[in-house]
C-alpha cells in the first residue's frame, strides 16, 4: 500500500536532509507506529507519503514514494488527498473556519472534491456514527473540547475515504480525557482494516493498536519490527525515545536479577504484572 | 461560538448572500456619495436598525458596530478636532491645544462613514450562514482561495478576541496588572500584540496544510452542501441596484470634473 525506495528529502531552507535515504513497504491493512526523537523526520515522513513533499514543501527530493497505487510525484496533491489522509496534532488549526456546524465542517472537504450533495449527506452519516459523535453534529466546531474536535478533524479526513490514514501526533495536544476519546476512535478505526500510519510518543498507545513499530533517527530507519520487540530495546533509550513506565521497571529489576529471563521486557501493562507475579513466584 | 452568523428564521436570512453583498456596496456607495455629513447617520438609523430588527438581529448588531466604531471614533476626534490643517473656528482652547469647529465636523464626518460601512457589511454577515456566502460566491465564479480568504477574514474578530482572551488570562496569572486605570490597560496591551500576531502567524502554516489535506486545491469543480436558491427577482434586483451605483458614481465623478 507504501512503498518509499531511496527517499531523501532536504527542506529549502535547510542544509541537512530531513529524510536520508528512507526505505519502506507498509503493507494493505497494517497498523504502523512511527517512533523518534524530536527533529528525527517522523512528520517529513508523514508529509511525503501524503503527497505534501514535494507539492506543498518544495526542496530537494530523490527517490520513489507509491501509495495507494500512485506514484505521489507524479499526481496532484488534489488527487493524492482523496486516497492518503492526514491528520494534524493541532484540532483547533484543522477547523476551516468556514463552517458553522460539525456536519457542515465534515463536508467541506467533499465540497472541495466535487462530491455530489446526496452522496455528501450519506457519507457525513456514516463517518459520524463509526466514530460516535451523532450527538455533536449539530454544535459549532469551535464549542466542542479538544477531544471533540479532533474526532470532528479526524471525521472530516475519513469522510473523503482515503485508503491511507496518517496521524500524525494525534494526541500531543490533548488532556488525558481527549487522548482516550481520540483513541478510542482510533481503536475502532483500526478494526475496519484501514492502513493507518501513526506517529506518537506513548507507547502503551503504540502497544495496544501497532501490529508493526518504525524507529526513525536523523532521517533514517533505524530500527523496524512488531511492537513486543521494538518498544522493549534498549537501543530506543540510547536514542532518546521514551519507553513505558513498566518497561523500565522490569528493565531494572532485570538488572538485580529480579526477571525470570525467559521472559521478554513487558511493552503492556498486563505484562508487566503477569511478569513480576511470576518472577515472584520463581525461586531465585 | 466565535462566528459573526446568527442563525435566525427571518427574510434577511433567506435573501441570496450575493443580494445582501450588492446592497451593502450600494448602500456604502450611496452613504460616501452624498456629501452631506450627516447622511451616513441617517441611512444607518433609518435603513439598517429597522433591517436589523427585522432579522431579529438587532442586539448583536448595534453591540458589535459600536464596538467597532469606538477605537476609530475617539482616535478621529481627538485627532481631526485638535490637529484638522484647515481649521480657524476656535471652539475650546486647552493649554497650548485648540479645537476647532472644521475638525469636530471631519472628525465627525468620517465617524458616521465608518458606522454606516461596517454597519452594512455587519448586517450581512450576521445574517449570512459563512459556508453559504463562500459557495454562493464560489458558484458566482469568485476564485475558492479568494472567497475562503473573504469569509474568513470577516471571521477572523471573534477567534482573535478568543485567543487574546486566553493570553491575557496567562499574563494574569503570571501577575500582569490588566485591570484598573486607562493608562495601566493600554499598558497591558503592548505584551499582547506579540504573542497574538506571532502565534496567529505561526498557525498559518498547518492551517494551509490542514485545508490542502481537505482537497482545497483539487481542480475537480466543488459542489456544496447547501441549497443555495437565487430567484429572477433577487438577480434582477441586483443589477438594478448594481446599475443605480455606477450611475451613482459617474453622476459624482461628473460633477467633481465639472
Amino acid at each position: 500500500m507504501i512503498r518509499l525506495q531511496g527517499v531523501r528529502y532536504t527542506y529549502p531552507v535547510s542544509s541537512a536532509p530531513a529524510l536520508a535515504g528512507i526505505d519502506l513497504d507498509i503493507a494493505e491493512g497494517s497498523f504502523c507506529a512511527v517512533i523518534g526523537p524530536n527533529g528525527a523526520g517522523k512528520s517529513t515522513l508523514c508529509y511525503t507519503i501524503g503527497g505534501f513533499v514535494p507539492h506543498y514543501f518544495r526542496g530537494d527530493l530523490e527517490g520513489e514514494i507509491v501509495v495507494a497505487g500512485r506514484n505521489t510525484i507524479e499526481h496532484p496533491l488534489g488527487e493524492l488527498v482523496k486516497h492518503c489522509g492526514l491528520l494534524f496534532s493541532n484540532p483547533l488549526n484543522q477547523i476551516s473556519g468556514a463552517r458553522f456546524t460539525v456536519r457542515e465542517e465534515i463536508g467541506f472537504g467533499l465540497e472541495n472534491l466535487g462530491v455530489p450533495r446526496v452522496e455528501m449527506h450519506a457519507r457525513i452519516e456514516r463517518v459520524l456514527d463509526l466514530l460516535g459523535i451523532d450527538d455533536l453534529a449539530e454544535r459549532s466546531p469551535f464549542g466542542l473540547s479538544g477531544g471533540q474536535q479532533q474526532r470532528v478533524a479526524l471525521a472530516s479526513i475519513l469522510v473523503m475515504g482515503p485508503q491511507v490514514l496518517l496521524l500524525d501526533e494525534p494526541t500531543a495536544q490533548l488532556d488525558p480525557l481527549g487522548s482516550r476519546e481520540v483513541f478510542a476512535a482510533i481503536r475502532a478505526l483500526s478494526q475496519t482494516g484501514m492502513t493507518v500510519v501513526l506517529v506518537e510518543h506513548k507507547p502503551e498507545l503504540i502497544a495496544a493498536f501497532a501490529d508493526r513499530v518504525i524507529v526513525i533517527d536523523a532521517g533514517r530507519v533505524v530500527l523496524d519490527g512488531v511492537p513486543q520487540t521494538i518498544l522493549a530495546s534498549s537501543e530506543l533509550q540510547r536514542i532518546g525515545v521514551a519507553t513505558a513506565r513498566w518497561t523500565e521497571a522490569a528493565r531494572l529489576a532485570d538488572a538485580h536479577g529480579l526477571w525470570s529471563r525467559r521472559d521478554p521486557l513487558p511493552v503492556t501493562l498486563d505484562q508487566a504484572a503477569e511478569g513480576f507475579r511470576v518472577a515472584q513466584n520463581t525461586p531465585s | 461560538m466565535m462566528m459573526l452568523y446568527q442563525p435566525r428564521q427571518s427574510p434577511l436570512h433567506r435573501l441570496h448572500p450575493l443580494t445582501k453583498l450588492v446592497v451593502s456596496f450600494g448602500l456604502i456607495v450611496l452613504a460616501l456619495g452624498i456629501s452631506i455629513d450627516w447622511a451616513p447617520l441617517l441611512l444607518f438609523v433609518v435603513v439598517l436598525v429597522p433591517l436589523s430588527l427585522l432579522a431579529r438581529v438587532a442586539r448583536p448588531f448595534l453591540d458589535t458596530s459600536l464596538r467597532l466604531l469606538l477605537p476609530f471614533a475617539i482616535s478621529l476626534f481627538l485627532i481631526q478636532s485638535l490637529f484638522f490643517p484647515e481649521g480657524s473656528t476656535v471652539l475650546a482652547r486647552f493649554g497650548p491645544l485648540t479645537v476647532k469647529a472644521e475638525g469636530v465636523r471631519f472628525a465627525f464626518a468620517s465617524t458616521v462613514r465608518i458606522l454606516m460601512i461596517t454597519g452594512a457589511l455587519l448586517l450581512t454577515l450576521l445574517t449570512t450562514h459563512p459556508g453559504v456566502l463562500m459557495s454562493a460566491l464560489t458558484q458566482k465564479g469568485f476564485p475558492p482561495q479568494l472567497a475562503y480568504v473573504i469569509v474568513t477574514t470577516l471571521q477572523i474578530v471573534p477567534q482573535m478576541r478568543m485567543r487574546a482572551a486566553t493570553i491575557v488570562d496567562a499574563q494574569r496569572a503570571r501577575g500582569l496588572e490588566t485591570q484598573g486605570s486607562l493608562p495601566r490597560r493600554v499598558r497591558a496591551l503592548l505584551p499582547l500584540i506579540g504573542p497574538l500576531v506571532l502565534g496567529a502567524l505561526v498557525d498559518v502554516e498547518e492551517r494551509s496544510l490542514a485545508l490542502e489535506a481537505r482537497g482545497f486545491s483539487a481542480s475537480t469543480p466543488k459542489t456544496s452542501l447547501f441549497e443555495i436558491a437565487d430567484p429572477l427577482a433577487e438577480r434582477v434586483f441586483r443589477w438594478s441596484v448594481l446599475l443605480l451605483m455606477i450611475g451613482l458614481i459617474m453622476f459624482r465623478l461628473g460633477q467633481a470634473l465639472l
